[in-house]
């Protein structure tokens, strides 16, 4: 734990130390030129980084922001005559609103419409800045001279300084918001955002929030930018630097800032390795030595597929080729960043700071922090009354697809503490009815009252906050999370911090409260041992269960298991019927849509069943199971066969 | 028709299978039956080619085709029927019928009529099929999918069909018509390899089974052998 913390913080203390005194040492204005210029794209990339490695989205509109930032801060500069910090401010709310409007409309968008969208917005903003020249003075450019700080006058080394402390402090404030809800949210919404909102956490909001954020600390390097360079053109912000922004960001590591420090080190510093011819053959066998060395130890090892193996080795010896064949390195300078980046892309998936990640970890023997001490589950998921007073009523519920009639006028009242089974044909609208009532459909017409109180149409995230918890037929897991995570995501009343003190860090005690109730609802479904694992490393057995425990954190009033046991073989079965029998221990109530017509009969008090989307017959599983349209349609043999049948009577 | 021997496979660094084999003698059907995570979807996808075993042999029909890339193994008479179904979803019943059928299809012209004689016995099996031929595959049912993915993988007029539980997410009427259909095509003399979480129905259609345990194969007898083993009745018939 300690070992942990001193090596993570230690290094990022050094670095800082060591990257603040070079100025001390060194008189020399060209490398503090390139040292400035290092600390405003780190800026610009973790802000990138949000949206591209958190977001999984294909960003194009950083460098636009980060002219958007320029333009700003220069010209409150230059007509307001607004000082330094105050300018940066300007610089960083322009871009913030912009991007929270940019935000909204292209966030409904996904993949390749998103980065259009961007792309789209960037040319505009392009466009703008170079022919509103009366503010801008247009293609001509913007002259202006660094303002003062506080009064104080700044130069060269103390403009660097500047940088180098909002660096840091950009940096510390991301480590924690990553390291907080919002972190896990980010990366949530990206690998399942159905159920993002299905555990009430908003998927829009915090998309739009994401991008917003990335985009004001473009805003806010734009503002650096302008004070470094004291000119300004647009056409500096323009494809060129976003294909390189996209770049380092790759290139160094996504989802890190020390990926995106290597990514803004390589950006700043690759151009003027080209301009020497014996730095970049250096450079360029140096990496072909890492592909060939790296690829044929993952070849030996089996762990890396040929092509991965081949092409990286390809490109970095193209790359060496070329350098001794071509005249001048730096007219080349787009084609060989494009060999990099194929090669990283294929050999280094993670980037370069991903891959140095792994085997740091394994060489210090890094251990993840400890886990709490779980709590007790009774105070987790505090006991409901469950007096059998009405909970939800369904009055009459349609859903229709243009003709098809999926559920058509199905009335049904679940009491409070009982496990109402669902059961019906394939097809016969049990699903249909039950993503009416968890809000991933609006209801084509009836009511839904949930206490009493109408319950909201066709939103998972307000349904959510009802108090209606689900879990997914198709298992909607958040892959990229662990187990624990994934559970801590959907704990309701456990974030009541607000942002701002978030940034700042103190977040850490209702987080390892968070942590402790997720663990209480692990070991209640038997995971407790693999909360560290990520959720897609789990047996499906273990996948199944992992939803309802992170279904409980909601501590619903109403529990939708839909199908839990399609797929389990018998052992995971009896383990299933347990949990839910658990549950229902606590007072929660369940409705249980399953095919295993023993698990039904085992759990169920009261079993309504659907065909047709029409309510064939309800009653106690006794009484169903006996109903002569229900085996016609359902259970195709009597029941009294069916211990005989092993296709009915679960085996 | 189909020998597995000592077969390793698993997924990056983590090993599922070690050390499985076993054995689809011609015109039988073979259950495998275990429970979740013993790594029978795993075997049933090395032996297909989705995934490439590190170590042990695969024969079909005498060829030993491990390492082979999946589409090979497939023209070589192997069809797989997922889990899960994956049938193509926008497209209708009868284009997925025919890409079941794509090996032995001309690309171009008279495909149709090539394929009529397999199409035909396939709506013969399952007539519902032949009802909603130009359906969007995806608008299907439940059952009415599982058919279509055995429907295809019957198309391409296969040495063996491995069957990954078909059974999966059904309601009960359906999952007797699908052991109906399993036992007709036995009678037609089709070979099977049916994985299966209904260990009962599973037995009760098959010729020869195995227990699947942690990645190997625990027990293997005939049904009537395993419904009398003590081991096989606590964990899988109860």
């Amino acid at each position: 734990m300690l070992k942990r913390f001193l090596l993570l913080r230690g290094t990022e203390l050094i670095a800082v130390v060591l990257l603040a005194s070079i100025p001390l040492a060194v008189n020399n204005s060209y490398a503090l030129g390139l040292l400035t210029l290092l600390a405003i794209y780190g800026i610009l990339l973790i802000g990138l980084d949000v949206t591209v490695g958190y977001l999984g989205q294909v960003n194009l509109a950083q460098a636009a922001f980060l002219g958007i930032g320029a333009y700003a801060a220069g010209l409150s500069v230059t007509m307001l005559g607004f000082g330094m910090l105050a300018a940066l401010g300007v610089g960083m709310l322009v871009a913030l609103v912009l991007g929270g409007l940019l935000a909204f409309p292209a966030l409904r968008l996904a993949g390749p419409q998103f980065a259009l969208a961007t792309l789209s917005f960037s040319a505009l903003s392009t466009t703008v800045l170079n022919e509103w020249e009366g503010l801008t003075g247009g293609a001509q450019g913007l002259s202006l001279s660094r303002p003062a700080i506080l009064g104080h006058a700044v130069n060269a080394a103390g403009f660097y300084w500047l940088c180098l402390i909002l660096l840091a402090l950009v940096w510390m404030a991301m480590r924690n918001l990553l390291a907080s809800q919002w972190g896990r949210a980010f990366e949530a919404l990206r690998d399942s955002p159905i159920a993002t909102d299905a555990m009430g956490v908003g998927t829009f909001r915090h998309k739009v929030a994401g991008f917003a954020l990335g985009s004001s600390l473009g805003g806010l390097a734009g503002g650096l930018y302008a004070f470094n360079f004291e000119y300004l053109q647009p056409q500096s912000f323009t494809y060129d630097l976003m294909v390189i922004l996209l770049l380092g960001v790759v290139l160094g590591g996504r989802k890190s800032l020390w990926g995106a420090f290597f990514g803004a080190s390589l950006i700043v510093l690759l151009p003027n390795l080209l301009s020497s011819r014996l730095l970049f053959e250096i450079i360029s066998g140096l990496g072909f030595l890492l592909a060939v060395v790296a690829g044929s130890r993952g070849w030996l090892k089996k762990t890396t597929p040929p092509f991965q193996v081949i092409a990286p080795i390809i490109a970095m010896g193209l790359l060496v080729a070329g350098g001794f064949m071509v005249e001048n390195t730096e007219n080349w300078r787009k084609a060989i960043f494009a060999l990099m980046l194929f090669s990283v892309v294929v050999g280094l998936p993670d980037g370069i700071m991903g891959f140095a990640a792994r085997h740091l970890a394994r060489l210090f023997s890094l251990k993840p922090a400890a886990l709490p001490v779980a709590s007790r589950l009774d105070e987790v998921l505090l006991a409901k009354k469950s007096d059998g007073g009405v909970l939800l009523e369904l009055k009459n519920l349609k859903r229709y697809f243009g003709g098809v009639k999926a559920v058509d006028g199905i009335s049904m009242t679940i009491r409070q503490g009982q496990v109402h089974g669902l059961i019906g044909p394939n097809g016969s609208g049990k699903s249909t009815a039950v993503n009416v009532i968890s809000g991933l459909y609006a209801p084509t017409g009836g009511e839904m009252l949930l206490l009493g109180r109408a319950l909201p149409r066709g939103s998972l995230f307000k349904v959510a906050r009802a108090g209606v918890s689900r879990t997914f037929q198709n298992l909607q897991l958040f892959g990229e999370l662990s187990a624990l995570d994934n559970v801590m995501l959907a704990m309701k009343g456990a974030y009541r911090i607000p942002l701002p003190l978030v940034l700042l860090g103190f977040f850490k005690g209702e987080e390892r409260r968070a942590q402790a109730d997720a663990l209480a609802l692990l070991e209640l479904v038997g995971l407790a041992d693999q909360a560290r694992v990520y959720a897609k490393d789990l047996t499906y057995g273990s996948q199944r269960f992992l939803e309802i425990a992170r279904a409980l954190a909601r501590k619903p009033e109403l529990l939708i298991l839909d199908e839990p046991a399609a797929g389990l073989a018998r052992p995971d079965v009896n383990e299933l019927v347990e949990i839910i029998k658990a549950i229902k221990r606590c007072g929660i109530t369940i409705i249980l849509i399953e095919h295993h017509m023993d698990v039904v009969s085992q759990l169920c008090d009261v079993v309504t069943v659907i065909d047709g989307g029409q309510v064939i017959a309800e009653g106690t599983p006794e009484i169903v199971n006996r109903d002569p349209k229900v085996i016609k349609a359902y259970l195709g043999v009597v029941p009294d066969e069916t211990t005989k049948n092993g296709a009915v009577q679960h085996a | 028709m189909l020998s597995v021997e000592n077969l390793h496979a698993g997924y990056g660094s983590s090993e599922v299978l070690i050390g499985t084999s076993l054995h689809v003698k011609q015109d039988t059907v073979v259950a495998l039956i275990g429970a979740n995570g013993a790594g029978k979807t795993t075997l049933m996808r090395a032996i297909s080619g989705m995934i490439k075993p590190s170590q042990g042999r695969i024969l079909l029909g005498g060829i030993a085709v491990q390492g082979l890339p999946a589409s090979r193994i497939a023209r070589l008479g192997m069809a797989h029927s997922p889990e899960g179904r994956k049938v193509f979803g926008p497209l209708s019943v009868e284009d997925n019928l025919l890409l079941g059928a794509y090996h032995h299809l001309p690309l171009f012209f008279g495909f149709r009529s090539k394929a009529a004689k397999d199409l035909a016995k396939v709506y013969e099996l399952f007539p519902r099929l032949e009802e909603r031929r130009k359906q969007a595959a995806g608008t299907l049912s439940g059952g009415e999918q599982q058919m279509l993915a055995i429907g295809r993988a019957l198309m391409a007029n296969p040495k063996i069909i491995l069957l990954d539980e078909p059974s999966m997410g059904l309601a009960p009427v359906i999952v007797q018509e699908v052991f109906n259909i399993i036992r007709r095509l036995k009678e037609a003399g089709t070979t099977l390899l049916l994985v299966e979480q209904f260990a009962k129905s599973a037995l009760e259609v098959a010729d020869y089974a195995y227990v699947m345990e942690h990645g190997c194969i625990a027990v293997e007898g005939t049904p009537e052998e395993l419904a009398h083993n003590e081991q096989v009745i606590a964990a899988y018939l109860g």
